[in-house]
């Protein structure tokens, strides 16, 4: 008779791979809510899902650890009922942050989400979203010609990575591209690079979606699909380096697509990371704005990928930056992230808001992030709670402050 | 429509249908704690009150349908107490909030289900602290479960244990009418909770370490100290395995450096042997690291630090011909050295980490028990004998150690913390199970003082024949008295109902 953990392995080949990573779980529970003052930097609480649902063992990450271990061990099913629950997370992992056992649970979840789709059971306004993105090549359903019309709005030619060689590829990402609130992020971007005589190209209407959500949501045919399309473009226009203004996409392209990067020899920045590097090599001079502002990280930015230091030093050179409660590894999720916006929209506003409220709690005017999506749920609370802070991204602030 | 039914929709009445759940899947999140060797426990429902009075209303129709109930704060225990695998699972973690820090009177009222942690980051904003700053599980682990637990932590060596500054406690108690109390100076309806002792009897003590078998402690009262500023941390390692000379130095400290003692770990020289094996390559030190004896951990503490010289200097007079100062990178070069180390919670709170599953995936099945120092040493031989004896009883790749970690207490007894790890498999929970209740009864019968109960420490206690038939008598007399129908957390210590002989529990002839 086959042992359960090998029908298991046959049964749920994304699981399978990660075996060793939640079964190591050994249900602390430090992840539900440690608050440590003594911490650097403090830290206030984890799981924002949790504290934004009726708070049941489901809703953070030892729940979601001992599930997993029972559908595993055979003893529960994928449902839809179940799924209702895991894509109530953000995939922030906060709970991996605080995890003494090194547990990356964002990666476990996505797992599940991948057996969940796979069995019928994902939601079904992701599977609209992710088959979007493998038609048109974004997940908003839009005409994907529409990813070159913000270039309009410049009254200078930047280069076009299919036509024209370039080593480094602006990578704008389907929302700063798509959201006519959001294209600002794309114009200052260019703007600063331009200024800073950065040789660069963008993709404009052949710019395909880096299957961000796809990947976080569990859509892996999605993923597979517009990942293998880049890989043919990045490999076709001969980048040496990409750089991209968007949280979700820089994390995707440095860890999901890991392998292809590596193969192609191309190496990843954020925008930020970019322009610090530079700005430190040929001592760029950037002006004080006199803005006071705090500074939000997004997850993708931060826990996932480690870039907490360069939006911060920059934003110290152009403005008076106070930090929020709860920063760095420890930040608070804006609530958009892992297809939460999308799936549960009241919820992903709900923890938008209580950001707003702990940005509202440092007196300042601005809350300045490196996220489209950030920028874009953090926007929606500002409106939702008639506050006066206001949402801008970093580059906007670069351009300002660039003689 | 069945009893479990009709409970479930008379309290989703009151507590609104957000806060109560019978799916399987919020089921299986809530079926196990820190152990490997209970089965998954699926309770009929689980509930999540915000106040004593949905507490109450709870018991209220549980007695009614007769539907055990078993209390559940942070859910870190470690030996089965807060999983069930019928009834109904009450989810204590909303009823978090502080609702008082009384800085005039050094006492604060606190809901239950808060954190240690959130406790005590709020009391440090005020230059204040609880001295014991709970279980080693302090982020997740809740007032509640410290006070039922009885539990030790860091601060234990001068503060003492959990129930120590419990001035009283606000109570559910598990009777027909859901019967809230308060204990201490607080059943006094005119008075402040100042002092746990001289209203009335102790009744407080009833409930500390009672694992929610007598009650559901909602409030707590808890004593406050001024937090000292000044404390440090200093290692020694002891010049041979000699715990007759471990002790005479723990009697010694205790004697001349008293208040000055925050704590005091020890680590064993076979747990430090264990760890040296562990370390990752680029974390060797250059040299292999010469382990003779005990690694000695001092917190010492001061409010001022002239003072704090003071212990300094009699801790290393005290050690000096004894053991020699060390520190952790001789092991492992990725730890800090003393004198970088600062007091934050991660360390106390992170600190069993390593020993709970010192392989990740294997889980230690905890036998941590307090034994007089004076006798260490038989107690260490008594253990040591005992996994010896057994060894083939052993779950595969299991690790067994007297004490992973020693914690002296405030006077002339420590903590032999440990226990043996096993993997949280189906094929291998009978025989950890059977091995942890053999192996807690041989400690109990060499005198052995266990105090995390729970469900597997409490019944071992029972079948070494520890407890007269008197005092068994007296607690069944007691139970009867707040919990009629035997409701309340029920397989603790074996207890079912008023009827049942527990003597045919003990275990003999081993």
């Amino acid at each position: 008779m086959a042992k359960i953990s090998d029908i298991s392995k046959e049964k749920y080949k994304y699981l399978a791979k990660l075996e060793q990573m939640f079964l190591t779980c050994i249900s602390c529970g430090d992840c539900r809510e440690a608050v440590d003052i003594t911490a650097d930097p403090p830290k206030d609480g984890v799981c924002v899902a949790r504290e934004h649902t009726s708070g049941f063992e489901p809703f953070f990450s030892r729940g979601k650890m001992q599930i997993i271990r029972s559908i595993w061990q055979g003893k529960l099913s994928l449902s839809k009922d179940l799924a209702e629950v895991f894509y109530q997370c953000p995939t922030c992992n906060a709970c991996s942050e605080t995890c003494a056992y090194d547990m990356d649970n964002a990666t476990v979840y996505e797992a599940l989400r991948a057996e969940l789709v796979e069995a019928g059971c994902g939601l079904e306004s992701h599977a609209s979203m992710n088959q979007a993105m493998v038609d048109l090549f974004n997940p908003y359903g839009r005409d994907n010609k529409q990813k070159g019309n913000w270039i309009e709005q410049l009254d200078f030619i930047i280069k076009n990575a299919i036509t024209e060689k370039a080593e480094i590829l602006y990578f704008v990402g389907c929302t700063a591209a798509l959201t006519p609130e959001i294209q600002s992020v794309a114009l200052n971007t260019v703007k600063v690079l331009k200024k800073m005589n950065v040789d660069f190209a963008v993709l404009g209407e052949h710019e395909v979606c880096c299957g961000s959500v796809a990947m976080r949501t569990g859509d892996r045919r999605a993923f597979n699909s517009v990942s293998s399309k880049n890989r043919e473009i990045f490999e076709k226009c001969g980048i040496k380096t990409i750089i991209t203004s968007c949280a979700g996409c820089y994390r995707t392209l440095k860890i999901d697509y890991a392998d292809i990067l590596k193969e192609l020899e191309i190496e990843i920045l954020h925008t930020i990371e970019f322009i610090h590097r530079i700005s430190l090599e040929k001592t760029i001079p950037l002006k004080n704005l006199e803005l006071n502002v705090t500074y939000h990280d997004p997850c993708h930015t931060g826990r996932h990928t480690g870039l907490y230091e360069e939006p911060r030093d920059i934003l110290r050179r152009i403005a008076n930056l106070t930090e929020m409660k709860n920063i760095k590894e420890n930040a608070k999720c804006c609530g958009a992230g892992g297809g939460v916006k999308k799936g549960f929209p009241e919820l992903s506003l709900e923890i938008a808001k209580s950001r707003i409220k702990e940005a509202e709690e440092t007196g300042t005017d601005y809350i300045v992030s490196i996220c489209p999506f950030c920028y874009r749920n953090l926007s929606d609370a500002i409106k939702a709670l008639n506050s006066k802070i206001k949402m801008i991204d970093l580059l906007e602030l670069i351009n300002q402050a660039l003689k | 429509m069945s009893k479990i039914e009709s409970a479930y929709k008379e309290i989703e009445k009151f507590i609104g249908p957000d806060f109560i759940s019978n799916k399987d899947f919020v089921k299986a999140a809530y079926s196990r704690n820190v152990d490997p060797a209970f089965p998954d426990r699926w309770a009929d429902m689980i509930v999540r009150p915000e106040s004593p009075k949905e507490v109450s209303e709870i018991v209220k129709i549980a007695n009614k349908y007769k539907i055990p109930i078993v209390p559940r704060g942070g859910g870190a225990d470690l030996v089965g107490g807060a999983a069930t695998d019928e009834g109904i699972l009450i989810d204590l973690t909303r009823m978090n909030r502080i609702l008082e820090i009384n800085e005039d009177n050094f006492y604060c009222i606190v809901e239950t289900g808060v954190t240690w942690g959130a406790l005590v980051s709020e009391l440090y904003k005020k230059d204040l602290t609880t001295g014991i700053l709970g279980p080693g599980s302090g982020y997740s682990a809740t007032i509640g479960g410290g006070l039922s637990n009885s539990t030790a932590g860091f601060g234990s060596t001068k503060y003492g244990l959990v129930p120590d500054i419990c001035l009283g406690v606000e109570v559910v108690l598990p009777n027909p009418k859901g019967a809230i109390i308060k204990t201490g100076a607080a059943s006094n309806k005119y008075a402040e909770p100042i002092c746990r002792y001289g209203v009335a009897p102790d009744f407080t003590g009833l409930f500390m370490g009672s694992v929610g078998t007598l009650g559901i402690i909602t409030k707590a009262f808890l004593r406050l100290v001024p937090n000292s500023p000044y404390k440090i941390r200093k290692n020694y390692m002891l010049n041979s395995d000699d715990y007759t000379i471990l002790f005479q130095l723990m009697n010694k400290l205790q004697r001349e450096v008293r208040d000055g003692l925050h704590d005091l770990y020890i680590t064993p020289k076979m747990i430090l042997d264990l760890l040296s094996t562990f370390v990752k390559k680029e974390d060797k030190p250059p040299k292999r690291p010469r382990i003779k004896g005990p690694v000695l951990m001092f917190i010492l503490e001061a409010f001022d630090e002239r003072i704090l010289d003071v212990y300094i200097e009699q801790v290393d007079e005290i050690m000096k011909d004894h053991a020699r100062p060390f520190e952790w990178t001789e092991i492992d070069t990725s730890y800090d050295l003393t004198k970088d180390w600062k007091m934050n919670l991660k360390f106390p709170y992170n600190y069993f980490n390593k020993f709970i599953a010192l392989i990740p995936g294997r889980i230690s099945c905890t036998t941590c028990h307090k034994v007089p120092i004076a006798s260490m040493a038989e107690k260490k031989q008594l253990s040591t004998e005992f996994d010896i004896t057994h060894q083939s009883e052993f779950p595969p790749w299991s690790m067994a150690a007297f004490a992973s970690s020693i914690h002296l207490l405030p006077n002339g007894h420590c903590v032999f913390a440990g226990g043996f790890n096993a993997e949280n498999r189906e094929d291998q929970r009978d025989a950890s199970m059977k091995l942890w209740h053999k192996k807690v009864r041989a400690q109990v019968r060499y005198g052995g003082i266990h105090y995390w109960l729970g469900e597997s420490i409490s019944q071992s206690i029972v079948e070494s024949g520890a407890y007269t038939p008197e005092f068994i008598q007296f607690f069944k007399d007691i139970k009867k008295a707040v919990d009629p129908n035997f409701l309340l957390s029920p397989k603790k210590f074996h207890m079912y109902n008023y009827e049942d002989n527990l003597s045919k529990y003990v275990v003999n002839n081993e």
